[in-house]
């Protein structure tokens, strides 16, 4: 389907840049001065980031009082699940990073597919999520099973709770998308929603080792 | 022919970013089975997820391009986590002490 379109949008995309310049559009002006989205969705993930600070904190805090558990409780978790949840993440980042690079090159009918192949990649996130409690829960892990347990609990349901407005967010910039609210010259909304699920993205890269890999 | 590799490489950049994600993300897993005892594995988890994260901020968010705001806010958060790791397994006693109630 991408493909499909590669003859015929880029012309346009190019007639686009040479009538109105590159100054026309907001997203491409001043290198080393842009706000990925707009200002408020910045506003946005520095706040997600400082909570996150907070909760790193009390991980390593707790792991440094309890460096036994910490090693023993990452063996007891599904490495399977954590590995499937960072491939979630990343593909679906990825995904939505080339509807971006498609919408700045004026591919909006692009843009458009890789926003939803996003979508669907993203919403194994909380699925996967679904299944590995189930598991744990099976195999005894539950959040009285220990420090490492309560803590992993902590910081891993708080992810999924900005995954899923990410996921929400993405409902909506799709809907939006599929009813010609961005265009090449305005996709603030777009790169906004890309930049929140990039820095989820980010978060979960960090969370994944700590709980999964360090055993 | 020409256009379809034109219209291509504008993916490339993600593209790359992609495969390198997914294969550090397997690569530290193996590593973690392999050297799970060794005392130095928390030092190579750190620099392995400091450079996810920057690869993350450089290729999708374009954190190169941003303002300045936006690039310190993601070097300084992307830097903390590694931080702490290696203070926390090397200071770990040091850590505990002064946390302490």
């Amino acid at each position: 389907m991408v493909a499909g379109e590669l003859g015929s949008e880029p012309a346009e995309a190019a007639g686009r840049e040479s009538a109105s310049g590159p100054e026309r559009t907001p997203q491409a002006a001043a290198p080393g001065r842009r706000i990925p989205g707009n200002k408020g969705i910045w506003v946005g993930i520095s706040c997600e980031f400082v909570e996150f600070a907070v909760m790193f904190i009390i991980y390593f805090v707790a792991r440094a009082h309890y460096p036994e558990a910490f090693q023993q409780g990452a063996e007891r978790l599904s490495k399977t699940a954590g590995t499937v949840i960072t491939l979630l993440m990343v593909s679906s980042g990825f995904l939505i990073a080339c509807s971006v690079v498609a919408m700045r090159a004026g591919r909006r009918r692009a843009s458009l597919y890789w926003l939803i192949a996003g979508f669907v990649v993203a919403l194994g996130y909380p699925v996967a999520k679904l299944l590995e409690v189930q598991w744990n829960l099976a195999q005894g892990i539950d959040g009285e099973a220990g420090i490492f347990f309560t803590v992993y609990y902590y910081l891993t349901f708080n992810h999924l709770v900005h995954a899923c407005w990410g996921i929400l967010g993405m409902g909506w910039v799709l809907a939006r998308h599929a009813f010609g609210g961005y265009s090449a010259e305005d996709y603030s909304g777009l790169e906004a929603l890309a930049s929140y699920w990039h820095a989820t993205d980010i978060i979960w890269l960090i969370l994944f080792p700590l709980f999964y890999v360090l055993a | 022919m020409n256009g379809l590799s034109n219209g291509l490489s504008i993916y490339r950049a993600p593209a790359l970013a992609w495969l390198a994600l997914s294969g550090l993300t397997l690569l530290s897993l193996e590593l973690g089975n392999w050297f799970h005892t060794a005392s130095w594995l928390p030092l190579l988890v750190a620099v392995i997820v400091w450079a996810k994260g920057a690869l993350v901020a450089r290729s999708f968010i374009e954190s190169h391009l941003a303002h300045p705001f936006v690039r310190r806010v993601l070097a300084g958060f992307i830097a903390f986590a590694p931080a702490a790791l290696v203070l926390t397994a090397f200071f770990g006693d040091t850590l505990a002490r002064w946390t302490q109630l």
